[in-house]
């Protein structure tokens, strides 16, 4: 096994003092061999001190840019510093970083681009209301469709990627709804995608970005953002990734 | 009845280029906005002092606007092209404003990284 490649977990957080401090540590001890890295995207919580307290190095961010902005940042470092494998691990500890070893393994065997942990492969436990499982079933099929393979959790933020796909997040990622808005992305920069089963665990703390009375609006608009995307250009970043490397 | 509406119209007119010329004084706004709307506020104005040239013959020929409300139209999709101008600009500020935020980060980041290293372990001696 490769597993000394150079490894960085980014854990993205917005208030979370409650639960970030424990999911630094728990990464820490199922995979000794990571850097941590704690986005705090402008909490006005003790997150960052709580983050810095159990070991992580924390990247404070001047002001509240949402997921999409806070995660390019983490990518940015990652880039900029030379990892060759980063996983983002949410900070409200709905991720098990003991799934994180197989994650990893997984890029290093099958070779693609970027492993996602799903919650809906396999025999799974997720307990989640009704609306939220069938909005991510329409998403799914839809991503599913674009892309020419199944994903069957496109809006799981647990996932591993490459040195490849670092770079192209470093210098574009989506700002809207970054996981299945990253689907389009891949499929047009030419990256690949695979899927490996998890468990998640219900929210430490905090509430989950989609409650159960949005989710519709939300699967509205995330359907939205991904017809808009797949009318964008495809990104040109030939000349920037030759030049920088 | 149409001079009370040419009143209305040219003190506003004359109110826009007011605030338009005090948005520029204080430089509050860039000169390639107040361009836009120094030409809006005298355009304005000219209609006000002299309407019937909306309602000539001759601009009708030359425009085929036979009707005000066209003309009423007309400047609503003028407005309708500067809100979305505007939209484009705040996209692209934002994305800017973005891209500071995560380099802003990062620097301070490796500032102070530089700044534990260089600092010696004072009271941590073993």
């Amino acid at each position: 096994m490769k597993c000394e490649a150079k490894t960085l977990a980014i854990v993205p957080a917005y208030n979370e003092e409650g639960s970030v401090g424990g999911v630094v540590k728990e990464i820490r001890r199922a995979y000794p061999l990571a850097n941590i890295l704690v986005i705090n995207d402008g909490s006005t919580d003790l997150t960052s001190e709580k983050a810095r307290q159990s070991g992580g190095v924390v990247l404070d961010l001047p002001f509240n840019l949402g997921i999409g902005g806070a995660m390019q940042a983490g990518y940015l470092y990652a880039y900029e510093k030379g990892y060759e494998i980063a996983i983002q691990v949410d900070g409200d500890g709905q991720h098990d970083p003991g799934e994180i070893p197989k994650l990893i393994g997984a890029l290093m065997e099958k070779k693609t681009d970027m492993v996602i942990g799903s919650r809906f492969m396999g025999k799974t436990t997720y307990q989640g209301s009704i609306m939220r499982k069938m909005g991510i079933f329409v998403l799914s099929r839809v991503i599913s469709t674009l892309m020419g393979q199944l994903i069957t959790d496109p809006t799981s933020g647990f996932r591993a990627s490459n040195r490849k796909a670092i770079r192209l997040f470093a210098f574009k990622y989506p700002q809207d709804y970054p996981e299945p808005e990253v689907m389009v992305l891949f499929k047009k920069s030419g990256l690949t995608v695979c899927e490996v089963p998890v468990e998640m665990k219900p929210r430490y703390s905090g509430e989950s970005s989609i409650t159960k009375i949005r989710s519709v609006y939300y699967m509205v608009k995330v359907l939205l953002a991904v017809f808009v995307d797949i009318f964008k250009e495809k990104p040109s970043l030939e000349r920037r990734m030759t030049d920088v490397d | 009845m149409l001079i009370k509406i040419q009143i209305v119209i040219g003190t506003l007119s004359v109110l826009l280029l007011f605030i338009t010329f005090e948005l520029i004084r204080k430089e509050r706004l860039r000169e390639e906005y107040s361009i836009l709307w120094i030409f809006t506020g005298m355009a304005i104005f000219i209609v006000s002092l002299w309407p019937e040239f909306l309602l000539s013959q001759f601009f009708a020929r030359i425009t085929g606007l036979y009707y005000l409300s066209a003309v009423v139209l007309i400047v609503f999709l003028f407005l309708l092209l500067i809100v979305l101008h505007f939209s484009v600009v705040i996209s692209d500020m934002k994305q800017m404003n973005r891209n500071l935020a995560q380099r802003q980060a990062l620097l301070q980041l490796e500032l102070d990284s530089l700044q534990k290293q260089l600092s010696p372990p004072a009271r941590e001696s073993p």
